[in-house]
């Protein structure tokens, strides 16, 4: 056998192993999601019904509605907020020299990797001080926190591919250095404004502990809490409606992985290339 | 203040500010405080090092370090190795590359707790898919979430399946900066397959594979979802991680204890990060 051979069979062999091993758990969420009942493998009677979905959408007490809405609510204005201030300070980085920008930016970056558990105490502290628990904002202020380092991150190598001889014209055309940023620097770069906001759209609409310890119940809890949270009423957990709520919760960040893949491929590798 | 600094100012401040307020500051504070016996409304006590005294005397405070950092080494590895065949694929031209790309993003993509509740699902003894698996293929049934090796072998097969993607991605951005005329000099000097890859590709990438392991250990060291939901710690404690201990305490309501345990996680996280930063700048010189 050649090598040509070879390599096709393996190669062959390794799109059937990583599209089963990557699909596998999700293909049997949504076969429980559309079952009868979990355990029919046990029986082996799959029926299949939209019941669970339907039950979790319009049962007021299941709260899997709120849950959702403050998730987009929370997750929306994190994204937006956390990229125009990670734009600001991208612009700042890329383009004008000052005394500290290295250390900034590594302190920045370093931060972003601590362990969240080293913060959420005491930040439930915090927000318990000012009366903040269980609220949107208890949410919002740390995710942009949280989520600023990587927006700085990803925009500083989007401003940097701009030509900064654009800049310099506008400046001696008399427009200031807030301007040029927001006439003409953003406009050019809103692609990558967009994908950074979806990125951190997606982390934010995915993060689990803050959220966990920072709200109580259904008026700020978030889809992840919500799902975790699940609880049967006699001890046997409902699987049913665990899995049609993680499926609808799936729709929202599968639907941008896919669409904007390809920039989010690129998003997250020019900070690991450099 | 320089000029520049001056100017650049109204840019930073706002990132400055926040970043100060809801990270630098907690942290500094969760430092403090794993210096009190601080129980809200019962004691607030300066109490020097007690806490870190009372952690080396705690079993269940070391049996937490040694399963996160086993859980962190394990899945790591495993990822990295299937992380490097997933990118290997995708690197390869072939029908429905960008839909291959797309299923990939799909574990990473979801909300951790999503993937976590199906594996939880799949690991049910009595009628979950992994063990329907075991018994249509002959093998008895495995008390996934009931043994303590059973649990820890399903939340690593959990997270690598996570984060397979991510390190897949890193890589795969890796291997495309090889250039490939190198791969082609080289095949035609007769060089296999496995040693173009193990002879010009590992050795190019090195720098990369290093940073997705620095970012992936350090992610991996502070597991709180997957635990949190798969197992909740059990059985018996065996699979609390560092993160969930440090939350059982902030949920009784002992800040100072949970502190301890929290700042100890970072040390460990920090003791790692610095090991990979040398071994990083020794090899690209």
């Amino acid at each position: 056998m050649n090598e040509k051979k070879i390599k096709k069979m393996l190669l062959l062999s390794g799109i059937i192993f990583v599209s089963v091993f990557c699909l596998a758990p999700f293909c049997w969420m949504l076969v429980i999601s559309f079952s009868t009942r979990p355990d029919f493998l046990l029986h082996q009677n799959l029926h299949i019904t939209m019941t669970n979905f339907l039950d979790v959408l319009s049962t007021k007490s299941l709260h899997f509605l709120d849950y959702l809405k403050n998730s987009f609510v929370v997750a929306s204005i994190t994204a937006f907020f956390s990229t125009l201030i990670g734009a600001l300070a991208a612009y700042a980085v890329s383009r004008i020299s000052f005394s500290g920008k290295t250390t900034l930016i590594l302190t920045v970056l370093a931060l972003s990797m601590f362990p969240q558990i080293c913060i959420v105490g005491y930040l439930f502290k915090i927000m318990s001080t000012v009366g903040l628990i269980n609220t949107h904002s208890a949410l919002i202020l740390p995710y942009i926190s949280w989520s600023v380092p990587l927006a700085l991150w990803l925009q500083m190598s989007y401003f940097s591919q701009l030509p900064s001889e654009i800049d310099k014209a506008a400046q001696v055309d008399g427009a200031s250095r807030m301007q040029v940023l927001t006439k003409i620097v953003l406009p050019i770069a809103l692609p990558g404004f967009m994908s950074t906001v979806l990125l951190l759209f997606m982390f934010s609409f995915n993060e689990f502990l803050f959220a966990l310890m920072l709200t109580t119940d259904h008026t700020a809890r978030t889809v992840p809490v919500g799902i975790a949270l699940f609880q049967g009423l006699h001890g046997e957990l409902p699987w049913g409606y665990i899995m049609a709520a993680s499926v609808v919760s799936c729709v929202p960040v599968i639907l941008i992985a896919t669409i904007f893949q390809r920039r989010i491929i690129q998003g997250l590798t020019q900070g690991a290339v450099k | 203040m320089s000029r520049g600094l001056k100017e650049a100012f109204v840019f930073i401040a706002p990132l400055v500010l926040f970043v100060s307020f809801f990270i630098l500051f907690p942290v500094f504070g969760t430092v403090w405080n794993s210096l009190w016996q601080d129980i809200p409304f019962i004691t607030r006590q300066f109490i020097l090092f007690n806490n870190y005294i009372r952690l080396l005397n705690d079993q269940q405070f070391w049996q937490a370090t040694l399963f996160t950092i086993l859980f962190a080494l394990l899945s790591v590895c495993l990822e990295m190795i299937f992380g490097t065949i997933t990118a290997l694929v995708l690197n390869e031209k072939f029908h429905l590359r960008g839909v291959m790309r797309g299923i990939a993003l799909i574990p990473w993509a979801i909300p951790s707790v999503v993937g976590a509740r199906a594996w939880q699902l799949i690991y049910r003894y009595d009628y979950g898919l992994a063990n329907w698996i075991l018994q249509t293929m002959g093998i008895p049934s495995v008390n996934w979430l009931g043994s303590s090796l059973g649990a820890f072998t399903a939340l690593i097969l959990a997270d690598v399946w996570r984060t397979t993607p991510f390190v897949a991605i890193i890589i795969l951005a890796g291997l495309q900066t090889v250039p490939k005329d190198i791969l082609d000099q080289a095949q035609v000097d007769g060089a296999n397959m496995f040693r173009r890859f193990f002879k010009i590709t590992v050795p190019m990438i090195k720098p990369i594979i290093i940073v997705a392991l620095l970012f992936r250990t350090i992610d991996a060291l502070r597991v709180f979802d997957l635990v949190y939901v798969i197992t909740g710690g059990g059985p018996g404690g065996a699979t609390i991680s560092l993160s969930l201990y440090g939350y059982k305490f902030f949920l009784l309501g002992d800040f100072g204890y949970g502190s301890a345990v929290s700042i100890t996680l970072f040390v460990i996280a920090f003791i790692f990060a610095m090991i990979y930063i040398k071994i990083g700048k020794f090899r690209s010189r």
